[in-house]
């Protein structure tokens, strides 16, 4: 380590990318079911609809999460 | 052949530590080498998984009985899952019933090649190449244009998916390509790579924890073996989280194959 | 760390032709599989079920009105049965106060019969007595009268004028 270098981090940075890639769609699937549960409670005769958009929401969502993991690949 | 044994007695160092990598998904071929049907470790466990598949199944079927044993009733119980849980939930029985066989198909295929990773021998998915998954997807994907097409008329569909009523026109610039490049290519690349990617973090994961735990009880000094117990108990939990996980990818990837192909039929009321 | 340098990450996400193979190949023998044996070969188990459990739910009511039909049957023998019974008790009841009236007019007809007969033979013996004793008053009234008068009459026809006088004397005083 030389004098210019304070702090070092070995091994793969993609694997932190990725953790910190993670936080976003996870919070957005967290937000996702959280709110399908509630509005299926408030309303439960729209449950098949209800199921069918936050299926749709969390396949959108969660792709930014694979994105992410691809990410974590590609760019090394 | 010698260097390896000597580092293996000299212990302890963590050179020695195996760490899980990606080059478990890219075995080398053992069969037909540098050709088209070149075998490697995950084809042959998929090969295998097949034969089983259709072994198992087909016998269940061929004894099929009216009053069904108990296997052949938890067999019953996940068709009749995957066509009221799964298509009809999603579709309604009306225009459900004829996508029935296509979901039962992928949900039963996924959820065998899935559970190849947990079992000792095979230990890795069938469905961990991204081959896999891309098939099933381009499935779901040709279904649901051929649905779009039939269902609302091609014209409808895309004026319905890229400039949904309802939104400011400006908005129209940044939302219809980016709808447009969410129907052609992220739903297919979605499907196939989050049940690719769970496959293949489930694998990392779980094999980390042995080799962890190898390394901890028999190669590193006494002190460090309760270290190797904890891995170990951690790796019996991820193996049963990944039985779950198999199931749920079968789940999700049906579920949203029925979403995708529902989407391009006109609104139901 | 080294063997994650060796591969490149993105090979994982690059299609190789085997693969491509293999896997097009098992997708297709696993949707032919499905398609053509598993799920016909159980949606026909299904179908059979649901028409064996509709036929089983039918011949149960055909039984249920079977059960019915000879229940009503049963209880209206039943009823017929009572109802004969009761009309069989009646006409012996009937017919026992018939022949009791029966025996009663025929006893009393006999009693009167027996009656009628002792009264007849009393008469009769009455009016044999009243002609044997008629006989016999005149011997005895001769015969004392005789008696009486002794000798007088040992003339035999002194004797029968007076006999004939004495019953003339009678009549008359029953005339009279």
């Amino acid at each position: 380590m030389d004098l210019i270098t304070l702090a070092e981090v070995s091994g793969s940075l993609s694997a932190v990318g990725y953790g910190l890639a993670a936080i976003g769609p996870g919070i957005g699937v967290g937000i996702i079911f959280g709110k399908a549960i509630e509005s299926t409670a408030r309303q439960p005769e729209l449950g098949g609809r209800i199921q069918t958009l936050m299926w749709l929401g969390f396949g959108l969502v969660e792709f930014l999460a694979l994105l992410g993991f691809i990410g974590g690949f590609i760019f090394r | 052949m010698t260097g390896a044994l000597s580092l293996a007695t000299a212990a302890s160092t963590l050179a020695d530590f195996e760490v899980p990598s990606i080059d478990d998904f890219l075995p080398d071929a053992f069969v037909f080498q540098g050709t088209p049907f070149a075998i490697n470790r995950i084809v042959m466990v998929r090969l295998i998984a097949t034969v089983v598949l259709l072994l198992v199944f087909g016998i269940t079927a061929k004894r099929a009985k009216l009053i069904p044993g108990r296997w052949q009733g938890a067999v019953e119980w996940l068709l009749e899952f995957v066509r009221n849980n799964i298509v009809y939930e999603v579709m309604g029985s009306e225009r459900g019933r004829r996508y029935v066989p296509m979901i039962t198909t992928i949900f039963m295929t996924i959820l065998v090649f899935n559970i190849c990773g947990i079992i000792p021998g095979m230990n890795i998915a069938a469905t961990a190449t991204i081959m896999m998954p891309v098939f099933f997807a381009l499935w779901t994907f040709v279904q649901y244009w051929i649905a779009a097409c039939k269902g609302k008329g091609l014209g409808k569909f895309l004026k319905d998916e890229l400039l949904p009523a309802g939104v400011p026109i400006p908005v129209y610039v940044i939302l219809a390509p980016m709808q447009l490049i969410d129907i052609v290519l992220i739903r297919p690349a979605s499907l196939a790579i989050r049940l690719f990617a769970n496959m293949m973090a489930g694998h990392l994961i779980v094999a980390l924890c042995f080799s962890a735990t190898q390394f901890f009880l028999i190669e590193a000094h006494n002190a460090l073996a309760a270290f190797g117990v904890v891995t170990f108990a951690f790796g019996f939990v991820m193996t049963l989280f990944e039985a779950f996980v198999a199931a749920l990818q079968a789940f999700i990837f049906a579920t949203l194959s029925c979403v995708y192909i529902n989407l391009s039929y006109p609104e139901e009321d | 760390m080294e063997t994650l340098a060796e591969t490149q990450g993105i090979d994982l996400f690059l299609p190789k032709t085997f693969d491509i193979f293999w896997s097009a190949v098992i997708l297709v023998i696993v949707a032919i599989f499905f398609y053509k044996f598993f799920l016909p070969k159980f949606q026909s188990i299904f179908d059979e079920r649901a028409a064996k459990i509709e036929g089983g739910i039918a011949k149960a009511e055909q039984a249920q009105k079977e059960a019915d039909a000879a229940k009503e049957k049963y209880e209206s023998q039943l009823s017929n049965a009572r109802v004969e019974a009761a009309k069989i008790r009646d006409d012996a009841r009937a017919e026992a106060s018939h022949i009791i009236a029966d025996a009663r007019s025929r006893a009393e007809s006999e009693a009167a019969q027996v009656t009628a007969n002792a009264q007849r033979s009393i008469a009769s013996q009455q009016q044999q007595a009243l002609v044997s004793l008629k006989g016999e008053v005149g011997v005895i009234a001769t015969a004392l009268a005789g008696k009486i008068l002794g000798a007088k009459l040992q003339d035999a026809d002194v004797q029968s004028s007076m006999i004939d006088s004495l019953i003339d004397d009678i009549d008359k005083d029953q005339a009279a």
